[in-house]
Parts: structure tokens; C-alpha cells; sequence
């Protein structure tokens, strides 16, 4: 059984997997953009981590449910 | 391994401080005493920062009060819009609480926002305050009207965002800071001292400042989507 839980736990946090492509695609595009227009940097950081901190939400969603599923199978 | 899993089981838990004798006894849990606490704090502050203001030749306790307020005002104003401009004291305290609840697990407390039922209080007063400000605005006819918006036929999700919205403020808010929390317990326990100073500048003042702007900002993005 408990091998069992730990699995379920390490399958939710695959979720972590979304968050990483997208953090990394929105880095991406706001190295692309600063290089484009650098006079801009300062709004696109802001909507950069913005983005990151909204992109991290599916990671940790994943989190919690892998806490969850030990927490209460347990 | 045993140490830590009990560790994490004692955090997820909060316990009840004391029990006030009335109805059968009120349960008040820790994360209440620390919100009492973060109120204590800020209104001294609040106290100490406006005690006898002027007009000209300002102190300098009274230039970092102006400061704080026009910073954090205007931050808020610029996402909230003109229209908004109601809502931005609720907003500049929502951000202030839970900026300072969530550093003050560094002092010894326990964040209040580790416990899921003070982000679900959050984001409760969040989406009451987004509806409320939409039948406020355009009156009853019309935010019903938002409903079968753009077409009729995504009514069902438009009623399904209600709820669906401040379950992901509340998780969002709860998950960030228990995951930085559990990452911090992981880190002191392969390496005691050093290291995890660096990590709990990230982990505790950076996560922690950034998911309160994240929480306003969605707050004065769904408010100004009502209102317009």
C-alpha cells in the first residue's frame, strides 16, 4: 500500500512538468522581446513574473494533491 | 525520514490555542492569534508612522510614511484602473496582510496563511467583493446579462468561474506557501546552517511578496473585468 500511495504522490506532481515548459516559453519570449526593445524592460519583467508566479500555479496544484494523497492515505 | 513526516503532519494541523466560553466554546486556533498579531503590528505601525503630520517642512518619519502610501497605492491603481479606484484601500490592506503574513514565518511564527482556512476566508471576500462591485456598477439586469456573455452558450463556465476562481486564489496562496515551507524543512535537513539563509531569501521573501502581488493583482483584474 504504501508503495502504492508513493507512486500516486510522484504521478501528481508530474504536473510540475506543465509549469516548466511554460516558465521556460515565457522566459523565452521575454529574452526575445527585451532584445527586441530594451527600453521596455522594466514592463516586460513585471509581466514576466507575473506570468511565472500564474504558470507555477499548475506545479503547485500538483503539490498539493501529491501532500494530500499522503497526508490522507496514510 | 519518520521526524519529518510527523514534522509536516504537526504544521498541516492547527491547533487550537484557547477556547472563549460562549455558545459551547469558540475554538480560536493559532492561525487567529498570528492574524491578531500582523493586526497589532500594522496598526502600531500605522500609529507610529501618521502621529502628528504636517503640511511643510515634513519629518522624516512622515516622508517614509507618504512614501509607503503612495507606492502601494499607486501600485494598485495601476492595475485596478481609474474606474476602480474604490477598491484600492481594501486592496492595499489585503496586500499588506498577506505581505506580512506570509515573511512572518521568519520570526518563529506560523504563517497564518499555512492554514487553508484563512485563504479560503481571502478568497471568499475576494470573489463577494467582485460580485458585489459588478451588481454595484451595472446594476442587477446587466450582471446577469454578463452571465450569457459573449454567447449563451458558455453560461454554464461563466457561473462555473465563480466558484472556480476563489479555489484557485485560495490554492494558489495555500499550496505556495506550504510548498516553500516543506522545501525549506527539506533543505535544513541535508544541510543545518549556511545554505538554507540563501534559499529562505527566495523561498520566504521573494515567493512570499510576489504570490500577495499575485493575489491583488488577480483580485483588481476580476474586479475591473465587472465593472466594465
Amino acid at each position: 500500500m504504501n508503495t502504492l500511495i508513493a507512486i500516486g504522490a510522484g504521478i501528481a506532481v508530474l504536473g510540475a512538468l506543465g509549469a516548466g515548459i511554460g516558465i521556460g516559453i515565457a522566459t523565452g519570449k521575454a529574452a526575445e522581446a527585451i532584445a527586441r526593445q530594451p527600453e521596455a524592460e522594466g514592463k516586460i519583467n513585471k509581466t514576466l513574473i507575473l506570468g511565472c508566479a500564474l504558470a507555477e500555479a499548475t506545479a503547485i496544484y500538483g503539490f498539493v494533491i501529491a501532500l494530500m494523497v499522503i497526508v490522507m492515505l496514510k | 525520514m519518520e521526524d519529518l513526516a510527523k514534522n509536516l503532519m504537526e504544521e498541516l494541523e492547527c491547533e487550537t490555542v484557547f477556547t472563549i466560553p460562549v455558545f459551547g466554546g469558540i475554538d480560536i486556533s493559532e492561525s487567529v492569534v498570528v492574524t491578531w498579531i500582523i493586526m497589532a503590528v500594522l496598526i502600531l505601525a500605522a500609529i507610529l508612522l501618521t502621529r502628528n503630520m504636517k503640511i511643510d517642512h515634513i519629518s522624516r518619519r512622515q516622508a517614509v510614511a507618504e512614501l509607503i502610501v503612495t507606492k502601494l497605492t499607486g501600485m494598485v491603481e495601476g492595475m485596478i484602473g481609474p474606474e476602480g479606484k474604490t477598491y484600492v484601500p481594501y486592496l492595499t490592506t489585503v496586500l499588506l496582510y498577506i505581505g506580512v503574513s506570509n515573511i512572518i514565518g521568519l520570526f518563529g511564527f506560523k504563517s497564518p496563511t499555512k492554514d487553508l482556512t484563512v485563504t479560503i476566508a481571502l478568497a471568499v471576500m475576494s470573489i463577494v467583493l467582485v460580485e458585489a462591485a459588478g451588481i454595484y456598477h451595472l446594476g442587477v439586469k446587466k450582471w446577469l446579462h454578463k452571465f450569457v456573455e459573449p454567447v449563451a452558450i458558455v453560461t454554464p463556465i461563466n457561473i462555473l468561474e465563480v466558484f472556480t476562481r476563489p479555489l484557485s486564489l485560495c490554492m494558489r496562496l495555500f499550496g505556495n506557501v506550504l510548498g516553500a515551507f516543506v522545501i525549506m524543512e527539506l533543505i535544513k535537513m541535508v544541510v543545518p546552517f549556511g545554505v538554507p539563509a540563501v534559499f529562505s531569501m527566495y523561498f520566504d521573501i521573494f515567493d512570499g511578496l510576489l504570490q500577495a502581488y499575485v493575489f491583488v493583482f488577480l483580485t483588481s483584474l476580476y474586479i475591473n473585468e465587472a465593472i466594465e
